[in-house]
């Protein structure tokens, strides 16, 4: 089974488009820190103009937590892109360049195959998000400094102490990770029902986006809807930042996550399992 | 009608004896008073309500030196007041820049106050103060400032050890603020759906409490710690 894992790792490895991830998030965390550093005080001005007539406000709050923050709400939202475009590959790409045969004729079953696709799909995800926290996070600290961390909310701000800052960016990190094991799991599921590299991945993306659309729209015909989509549910990583935790309301979103991983492997599986290889 | 009339003579007897002190008379206690302390530090606790802010209390150090150097410490990000504490005290010491009329009297913490009412002579940022002023021992309980950059700003002090200096173990600033907001685009808080808030004060009014103690006083304090 590692065999098989390492093996999925290399095939991953070995494509181009799996570097594009880590190139778009190098360059979106670069630009963001950078225009931070040359005029990130007009952007907290912006901000704290209302509470600036009536307060002195004391302390740095343009430091690497903000930033890291910052960064976090504008690319977590786009992340699951970057992971289907790899993960939406990992079944239909063979099928489409006529591996998948070769693959199967070996002496694994075709549950390990796919198991070992789920997890080296799991692991490109997972070295994606650590990246992304080795320059939002690491970098960001080193560059800005530490210090309390101001969570921006449209209509609330909560300032969180620095030493209360770090455990919840490891968690959030590992949120978003499980969050985005949600879309590899859901473009492996789509990968075994199309034989080209190009329908899970653009099928992926659309639902994302449409799924993402309907959550932002602030439309009273979508509030039943939205429990039950899993992007409602990815960004549960910002009440990681919310003073209280809302342990419930984490412990539920995680609930629903785990259960669309279930359910889509589920299918996965089965479809799998029975499809009949004719490339 | 004997008995009428001096009923009458001891309501007014008892009237002059609360405000036997004129305005400027109590205005040069309260400074004498303050005058005892030419620097100052202690340790402080911070304690925060302000509308649209979920910020937890916080410690830090204060400094203060004649006549208005004053600086907060700490190690996080704190919400104070614009004016330091002693603005109003610092207004009160120049005679001259306003005039003081008696406004009557008034309880405050159960303390019976003189009520003063400043109005600046001069050009000034500040509109109207009001001081309620403990007579008997010359501290200023209570003060409401009307500003021109900051509107009403009143500043309520509670003395304890440390009243033979006019230094208050606390103070607590209610300060008008304007409702927080900020474009969702801005904070880049697309997904979020306004909710009404359980915490904070949601009055429009902050509310700053700063709780003093181990007060360390004239140790001829430089002013390398007042700079940034």
């Amino acid at each position: 089974m590692i065999n098989l894992i390492k093996l999925e790792l290399f095939k991953i490895v070995t494509k181009p488009r799996s570097y594009l991830g880590f190139l778009a998030i190098t360059v979106v965390v670069i630009l963001i820190q950078f225009a931070f550093y040359v005029d990130g005080k007009q952007y907290i001005e912006f901000i704290f103009q209302a509470l600036q007539n009536s307060f002195q406000i004391e302390g740095n709050i343009l430091n690497g937590s903000l930033i890291c923050f910052i960064i976090l709400q504008m690319l977590i939202i786009q992340m699951p892109l970057l992971v289907a475009l790899v993960t939406g590959d990992l079944v239909s790409g063979e099928a489409a360049s006529g591996t998948i045969r070769l693959l199967l004729s070996k002496t694994y079953s075709r549950g390990q195959i796919l198991w070992a696709k789920f997890i080296a799909g799991n692991i490109y995800t997972f070295a994606l998000i650590l990246w992304l926290g080795i320059l939002a996070l690491g970098i960001g600290l080193w560059v800005f400094g530490t210090g309390d961390l101001v969570v921006l909310k449209s209509d609330e701000l909560v300032i969180l102490r620095a030493d209360d800052v770090i455990w919840r960016f490891l968690g959030a990190f590992f949120v978003a990770f499980f969050s985005l094991s949600v879309i590899t799991t859901f473009s492996l599921m789509l990968s075994c029902f199309a034989d080209n590299s190009i329908t899970p991945i653009v099928a992926s993306m659309s639902v994302i986006i449409i799924f993402t659309i309907i959550g932002t729209l602030d439309v009273q015909l979508f509030d039943t809807i939205k429990p039950a989509l899993f992007t409602t549910h990815m960004i549960i990583w910002r009440n990681l930042f919310d003073n209280p935790l809302p342990t419930s309301q984490i412990v539920t979103s995680f609930a629903i996550l785990f259960g669309h991983i279930v359910l889509f492997l589920s299918v996965a599986f089965w479809h799998f399992k029975r499809k009949d290889i004719q490339n | 009608m004997m008995k009428y009339k001096l009923f009458l003579f001891l309501i007014w007897c008892h009237g002059m004896n609360g405000s036997a002190q004129t305005p400027q008379e109590l205005i040069a206690k309260v400074n004498k008073n303050f005058n005892g302390v030419k620097d100052y530090s202690a340790d402080l606790m911070m304690n925060f309500s302000i509308p649209g802010v979920n910020i937890e209390p916080m410690a830090g150090k204060v400094f203060y030196k004649q006549p208005d150097k004053f600086r907060v410490r700490t190690k996080g990000i704190v919400f104070l007041p614009k004016q330091n504490p002693y603005y109003a005290l610092a207004l009160l010491k120049d005679t001259d820049a306003y005039t003081a009329v008696s406004g009557g009297m008034e309880e405050i913490q159960a303390v019976n106050c003189s009520v003063i009412n400043i109005i600046p002579s001069k050009e000034n940022d500040l509109i109207l103060g009001k001081f309620w002023i403990d007579a008997a021992n010359g501290l200023v309980i209570k003060s409401q400032l009307t500003t021109k950059s900051n509107g009403t700003v009143s500043i309520e002090n509670t003395f304890g050890s440390m009243r033979t200096f006019a230094l208050p173990d606390k103070i607590v600033f209610t300060i008008d603020v304007a409702k927080f907001k900020v474009p969702k685009a801005v904070a880049v808080d697309l997904n979020s759906k306004s909710a009404p808030k359980s915490g904070g004060n949601p009055k429009g009014t902050g509310i700053i409490s700063l709780q003093f103690s181990k007060y360390v006083l004239n140790k001829k304090m430089t002013d390398d710690v007042f700079k940034d």
